[in-house]
């Protein structure tokens, strides 16, 4: 069972619950794009259910909203700190199945990896519920049916915009007073059954044929494709690395902040350490370095999912054409022919 | 060879003089040198049918076609008639049936009515390039229609973005479409992206401040090209979205003082720029005496002197508040005959 209404009365419905909620969802910010007169889609607080974007794909994955790309952490004074206040309402995000489970995967990060649970994290993640986004499939650069990650039964209502009319579907009761007196429709989600685009992704069998793929030439590719700027990682909605910065205000070193901002492991500098050394100094080991943690290594350490939902968003957003659909195509066959060789031998 | 040509008229005609007497070149108006590509028929029908067969690429990005026997061109100016119609009244709203804003009956089946104004060229702008600021040949329309059908000499190349291919330094008025950029802190991961990009590719306005994880940008040098934009892996950096202009005046090419042009505005709005062209024909018609010679636009400037020149051009020009105009331009000639300003009062125009 569902319900709908047209776009005039859907403020008004959405009113009580815009009251409560900050509500955050894909918006467009017309001519922001990297390139003039393009448009750039990125998560907002709202305060119009009409100003979200329904149908094209937000460049920026909604894990801003979780994981902002500038957090303070906490304020100092001489010896003394504070942690910077919790969001003060609850917050209800508008997400595809995509987003809803990349955020799954953040978790794993935040709160289950080590022996501690990243409050900043924690504290959003545990005042926040889903509305679930209907997608047609996405563009030409999603996968998720390849990752898994088109479904996901996490939502507490879910919406999908016609032409002149939302169609709502409630499975937490908080919200279905709100909605009584709507028209009543058939209506629940459906999930994307297949993309244009699709990969299988090859498991690795074993130490001996990653250590070989990891000296595989066909990386070296990447040192004269890819600049390093680190698109892909900033709009991958699984991606959670960070570093933290201490903020010093003005002339008085004693007092300050410090901040959490995104770092990328596709940027030059990520992994360099005290003495200056840097692990990775080519743009071909930092690929490689993404690509097995995405598509090995996380999923070694946790035993689940790849660490990826197919969102295309990597893709979407390189500025050098480099498709992550592609580079998997060539470690698929990089492997095949690392085993094919050790068959012969 | 025995004939009778009167060369100036044709010439005024859009039809060039060539080697051999009585051969002539079309030149075809192409505003901003961007057109449906189903006009490329009609150039190879005239060039096959009229023509000697072979075409140009005008250096002012006109469709060139060259020998084309003095006899064939009422017959030419005949099949232009449509070509005219479509591009320079449809698509340029031109109102043919003037002279510099002037009501003049035009023949439709004459041909072009002038070469005075030229084509007004353009780089292919944000209609394809990466690094373009603005939609260059939808400026070159709207332009058209002010500068067109006139007399009075005007060079206009227009550029997408700050590096110039089209040469805006090197002409009348040149026209370079730049960004003004808004800063979002709270999306900058201070990667110093940006500020690699500005200093390889711009002016080295931007540098990462560690203390606050920021990037701090010298505005007043910042030439407006969007590098940053182009490079921000955050869209920390974007455009605004009104897009501003720089006018460059006075750039030519030339046998006696060649120059590049100086820069007469900057973060220019597009109502000034088309309100600023409107005054064209006015400061022409002052500098000349209503006279149009065969003069262009940069030496008109010279003539009146730069103050005049803004005066006139200026006038009743509302400009946008971040619009900045040149105090005074110092220009920087090459003299390829020394003293040549010197010479005999008789000479003095």
């Amino acid at each position: 069972m569902g319900y709908k209404f047209n776009f005039a009365d859907a403020d008004r419905l959405f009113c009580n619950i815009f009251d409560k909620y900050d509500i955050y969802a894909p918006k467009k910010f017309p001519k922001q794009g990297r390139y003039s007169d393009t448009d750039i889609i990125k998560y907002a607080k709202i305060n119009s259910i009409n100003e979200i974007e329904f149908h094209i794909k937000s460049d920026y994955s909604a894990k801003e909203v979780l994981n902002p790309i500038n957090e303070t952490l906490f304020y100092f004074i001489e010896n003394e700190f504070r942690e910077s206040s919790a969001p003060k309402k609850p917050i209800l995000l508008f997400a595809r199945p995509c987003d809803i489970n990349a955020i799954e995967i953040q978790s794993k990060i935040f709160e289950e990896n080590g022996e501690f649970s990243d409050i900043y994290f924690t504290r959003i993640k545990n005042n926040l519920k889903f509305v679930l986004m209907d997608c047609n499939g996405g563009d030409d650069t999603c996968f998720c049916v390849s990752m898994n990650s088109n479904f996901t039964d996490n939502w507490a209502i879910a919406i999908k915009q016609l032409e002149n009319e939302y169609l709502l579907s409630i499975k937490d009761s908080e919200f279905t007073s709100d909605f009584e007196n709507c028209e009543q429709t058939d209506f629940s989600p459906e999930f994307v059954q297949q993309n244009t685009l699709s990969v299988n992704i090859k498991e690795i069998p074993n130490k001996e044929v990653l250590n070989k793929l990891k000296e595989h030439p066909f990386w070296l590719e990447y040192d004269k494709r890819c600049i390093s700027c680190g698109s892909c990682t900033v709009s991958c909605p699984t991606c959670t690395c960070f570093t933290t910065r201490d903020i010093i205000y003005s002339e008085n070193p004693k007092v300050g902040e410090r901040k959490r901002v995104y770092a990328s492991c596709q940027i030059e500098g990520f992994d360099q350490m005290a003495g200056q050394k840097e692990i990775r100094n080519k743009a071909s080991e930092r690929m490689r370095y993404k690509v097995l943690h995405k598509y090995h290594d996380y999923k070694e350490r946790f035993k689940t999912k790849h660490m990826c939902v197919g969102c295309g968003r990597c893709i979407h957003r390189c500025p050098e054409a480099i498709s992550i659909v592609s580079t998997l195509e060539k470690m698929n066959n990089a492997i095949d022919e690392i085993l094919n060789k050790d068959i012969q031998e | 060879m025995n004939k009778d040509i009167d060369i100036k008229k044709l010439r005024l005609n859009c039809y060039r003089q060539s080697k051999e007497v009585g051969k002539f070149m079309l030149q075809m108006r192409v505003p901003g040198g961007f057109i449906d590509a189903k006009y490329l028929s009609i150039v190879q029908h005239i060039a096959q049918t009229y023509g000697d067969g072979n075409f140009h690429f005008g250096t002012r990005q006109t469709f060139n076609i060259t020998g084309i026997p003095y006899e064939n061109i009422p017959e030419v100016n005949k099949y232009l008639e449509q070509y005219i119609e479509e591009v320079e009244t449809c698509l340029c709203d031109v109102n043919m049936n003037t002279i510099a804003g002037e009501e003049a009956y035009w023949e439709p089946q004459s041909g072009y009515p002038t070469i005075g104004a030229r084509n007004i060229t353009a780089c292919i702008g944000n209609y394809h390039c990466i690094c373009g600021n603005i939609n260059t040949f939808e400026l070159a329309r709207k332009i058209e229609s002010i500068i067109f059908p006139s007399h009075y000499h005007i060079k206009i190349n227009i550029s997408g973005c700050p590096n110039d291919c089209n040469k805006a330094h090197m002409c009348d008025f040149g026209i370079i479409g730049v960004a003004r950029m808004e800063y979002h802190p709270e999306r900058c991961i201070a990667c110093g992206a940006c500020v690699k990009a500005c200093e390889k590719g711009a002016t080295r306005v931007l540098s990462l401040n560690e203390n606050l994880g920021r990037i701090e940008k010298d505005a007043c040098c910042c030439v407006g090209c969007g590098e940053c934009v182009r490079a921000c892996p955050t869209s920390a950096w974007t455009r605004q979205e009104t897009p501003f202009y720089r006018v460059i005046i006075g750039g030519r090419t030339g046998r006696q003082t060649p120059r590049a042009g100086k820069m007469f505005l900057n973060w220019a709005t597009e109502d000034v720029i088309l309100n600023t062209l409107k005054n064209w024909q006015k400061f022409s018609a002052y500098v000349m005496d209503n006279k149009p010679e065969y003069l262009h636009g940069g030496h008109l400037i010279d003539r009146a002197g730069y103050k005049k020149f803004k005066e006139i051009i200026l006038d009743g020009v509302k400009l946008n508040p971040e619009c900045l105009v040149a105090e005074n331009i110092f220009w920087d000639e090459t003299e390829y005959r020394s003293n040549f300003n010197v010479k005999p009062i008789n000479l003095h125009k």
